[in-house]
């Protein structure tokens, strides 16, 4: 479809950004029967790519054709700033099509306040239990296979059956249960389809690992009633008597306004409180003052383990526990394996991004200086597995994303590392190393390492429109035609990896704008 | 590591300079090899003399591949007719010994047209089709010319030298995206042909590598340089050969 037939037509919906939350809410719209026009601010590309997201490729051109974000993250973290290339995508798909398809649910807790486990904001205006036919339905859609977390009180029907692990694998299991552990076989979004390259960390050719585009977007256009415009920014909602009533974007130098119904926003917890606040003075629907606010992403303890010589074999992205989720009343998260041979240049980039985030990076032969012990480590690490623990990032309001008056697509914000955290980190370390009991094993850094590619919180969706910027429904409070479905909506960022969480309510919120829809007389054709 | 792959030996292949030297020898043997050749030439006799020798499954087309459009008519024609190429062989070029007082910029920058012009027209146009499926293989015919540029070559040397930047200038833009379309170069020696030396190699000789470099997919060999039969490994400075050293590493040159 051409910008000029788009701009032609009134849509039923407008979703803004391709990731999995606007995918998914684009497909389950589309299936529902409603006209939907999906923007992205990056591009479609070809179908064929294996690009791996790379934050050495610095040149914004050269970025944004491999839909990478184009421009680096502006940290400000404890008050120190710093500009990297953070993990984060910029094309249809979004993040995901880079991404390492690990698609776990939440437990209750994440959602809950309950007497044993009170939850940190009071709990989601969503109780599991209300979430719990989406999380299914996710899962069915993005062909998640796994096996039953020992420890959940929940059944997860729709998983299909997990690959055969290997020997490897196999071995830290009996181990693991061995220390006293419940691990299961990892949820993956992969197909495995005939030629599966496993493409954890790049793009899949093949349709066979599920992300927003192949699981949303491709699914959302084969239904003949959706619409991609790539390689549109959308920089302003243009909102009347609480209603958005335009989508101001622009693409090709080319300034053009859109009008649906109901307008989605699926830009990124980055990306969706910043249109907000470009939006209008003040950022638009921002009478909470959340706008952009509560930003949290989680911490990654890394560790390698050592299986010993004895077990051959590669390593699988296979196995994960949750026996350290939620400890004596801390919130903590789920280990899982990271399924990565710790080669020689992953190592050399590793230490380079800690040096980056360090107050060595000044010195700049220091850069040349890690491919030493990245050879040593290399000749070490030779068989190691890695191991990450994800910690649970609480939200303060303090923390938050921020315009950047030169750069619309900039992304930037400031985030300051609580003592509480750091506590629960240091608890969460012990435990991890007591978990791994009878390995040789070590630690990947030393300093907090915030996992950009996770971030949430920023748009909290609530029942207070004092303290949320969302209903229940992930409307805004003070619009009655805009809806959020991307991580910008959680209220608390969970223990586990947010995609799925993503998807099942982004195909909540999808039914209930389809509902609100076919309840109108003028909208059965 | 597959040598002759199967995707490459039953696709269609683009070979330039087709009518005569090197592009009739290499015609020649991919045909005889089952591969689907697509010939462009300048010179229609030429051409059909490399179709006599080479038999039905060469297809000649007159495409001077200094005339962008004409490539990209060509391209278009053997998409129609015989599917999209999965294999590009830029083999075509010119030589002429020219002091470069005797040059004209006109002239110089004919020169480069076909010999640097040919292989950005013909690659972008192959590109076309092997993006959509992610499966291609591009072979640049090279030459150290650019190292040393000997007297009367400078239209020569400047374009072949160019062309060489060209290839590694496509990997920076291709090679992470697209790692099965595999694109070198490979420097065929001296031949006894028009544009080489009286007693030269055999071009049917050459051709031999060539087709085996052709036919040989795997993603290791994007921006391998191979002189005859054999890889010239990349230059190493002082911290790869130590790196080399530490790891116990000795690169391996591979044959063809």
């Amino acid at each position: 479809m051409t910008l000029d037939d788009a701009l032609a037509r009134h849509w039923d919906a407008i979703v803004i950004g391709t990731g999995i939350g606007g995918g998914m809410a684009g497909r389950r719209l589309a299936e529902r029967g409603l006209n939907v026009l999906l923007l992205e601010l990056g591009p479609a590309g070809y179908r064929a790519e294996e690009t791996a997201l790379d934050p050495d490729i610095f040149d914004p051109v050269a970025r944004r054709v491999r839909g990478f974000w184009p421009t680096p993250m502006q940290a400000r973290v404890d008050g120190r700033d710093s500009r990297f290339f953070g993990p984060v995508g910029g094309g249809v798909g979004g993040s995901s099509v880079f991404y390492a398809a690990t698609l776990e649910r939440p437990e209750p807790h994440d959602l809950d306040d309950s007497a044993e486990k009170t939850h940190p904001t009071g709990g989601w205006p969503v109780s599991f239990v209300q979430m719990q036919p989406y999380f299914d339905q996710a899962e069915d859609l993005f062909h998640v296979a796994g096996g039953q977390d020992p420890l959940s009180p929940v059944p997860s029907p729709r998983l299909r059956v997990p690959f055969p692990i290997s020997k490897v694998d196999s071995a830290i299991q009996s181990r693991l249960r061995a220390n006293g552990l419940h691990p299961y076989p990892l949820h993956m979004a992969l197909r495995r389809v005939e030629g599966c390259k496993d493409c954890l960390g790049f793009k899949c050719p093949k349709r066979c690992k599920m992300d927003g585009r192949s699981a949303g977007v491709e699914p959302a256009l084969e239904t003949g009633r959706a619409s991609l415009i790539d390689r549109c920014a959308v920089r302003r909602l243009i909102a009347e008597n609480g209603r958005v009533t335009g989508v101001q974007a622009e693409r090709d130098g080319r300034v053009v306004t859109f009008a649906a119904d109901t307008v989605v926003l699926a830009a990124g917890a980055f990306g969706s409180p910043r249109l907000l606040l470009a939006s209008q003075q003040g950022g638009l629907a921002n009478g909470s003052g959340m706008v952009g606010r509560n930003l949290m992403f989680h911490l990654n303890e890394m560790v390698a383990v050592w299986p010993g010589r004895s077990v051959a074999g590669g390593a699988g992205k296979a196995l994960g526990f949750r026996d350290l989720y939620h400890v004596a009343g801390d919130r903590l998260g789920m280990v899982q394996a990271m399924g990565i041979d710790v080669s020689y240049g992953e190592i050399v980039h590793y230490l380079n991004q800690l040096l980056e985030r360090s107050p060595l990076r000044r010195i700049g032969l220091l850069k040349q200086l890690t491919r030493i012990p990245a050879l040593a480590a290399a000749k070490v690490f030779g068989n190691a597995k890695v191991f990450v623990g994800l910690v649970e990032d609480l939200p303060y309001a303090e923390n938050r994303v921020l315009l950047d008056p030169g750069d619309p697509d900039a992304i930037r914000f400031e985030y300051r590392i609580r003592d509480e955290l750091l506590t629960r980190r240091r608890r969460f370390r012990r435990l991890i190393r007591k978990a791994f009991r009878g390995y040789r094993k070590m630690f990947l850094g030393f300093q907090p390492d915030l996992n950009f590619g996770h971030p949430c919180g920023t748009l909290r969706f609530g029942t207070d429109p004092e303290t949320s910027v969302l209903d229940a429904d992930c409307r805004a409070h003070e619009l009655e035609n805009l809806y959020v479905t991307d991580a910008s909506v959680f209220p608390t960022s969970m223990g586990v990896n947010p995609s799925l969480t993503i998807a099942a309510n982004a195909l909540r919120v999808a039914d209930r704008i389809a509902d609100q829809f076919e309840r109108k007389p003028d909208a059965t054709q | 590591m597959p040598r002759n792959d199967s995707r490459l030996t039953s696709g269609v292949a683009v070979v330039t300079g087709a009518g005569a030297g090197l592009g009739r020898a290499l015609s020649v043997e991919l045909t005889r090899r089952g591969v689907t050749v697509a010939g462009f030439g300048r010179g229609e006799e030429g051409l059909r003399e490399t179709a006599d020798l080479a038999g039905d499954k060469f297809m000649p087309l007159p495409v001077d591949v200094s005339d962008f459009a004409a490539v990209e008519a060509g391209f278009a024609k053997v998409a129609k007719d015989l599917g999209d190429p999965v294999l590009l062989i830029n083999n075509a070029a010119v030589y002429p010994r020219r002091d470069f007082l005797d040059e004209t910029a006109d002239s110089f920058m004919a020169t480069v047209a076909v010999n640097l012009g040919g292989a950005v027209a013909c690659s972008r146009a192959a590109l076309s089709g092997m993006v959509q499926t992610g499966f291609g293989r591009i072979v640049n015919i090279s030459t150290f010319a650019d190292l040393h540029p000997i007297p009367a070559s400078a239209a020569y040397s400047v374009s072949k030298g160019a062309a060489r930047i060209f290839t590694r200038a496509l990997l920076a833009d291709l090679g992470d995206r697209f790692p099965d379309i595999v694109i070198n170069d490979w420097m065929p020696g001296m031949l006894a042909t028009k544009m080489g030396i009286p007693d030269g190699l055999d071009p049917a000789q050459a051709a031999i590598w060539g087709a085996e470099m052709a036919l040989w997919h795997d993603r290791s060999l994007s921006g391998a340089v191979f002189e005859m039969d054999r890889e010239i490994p990349p230059p190493r400075g002082m911290k790869g050969r130590i790196r080399d050293a530490l790891m116990l590493r000795r690169p391996v040159a591979r044959r063809l």
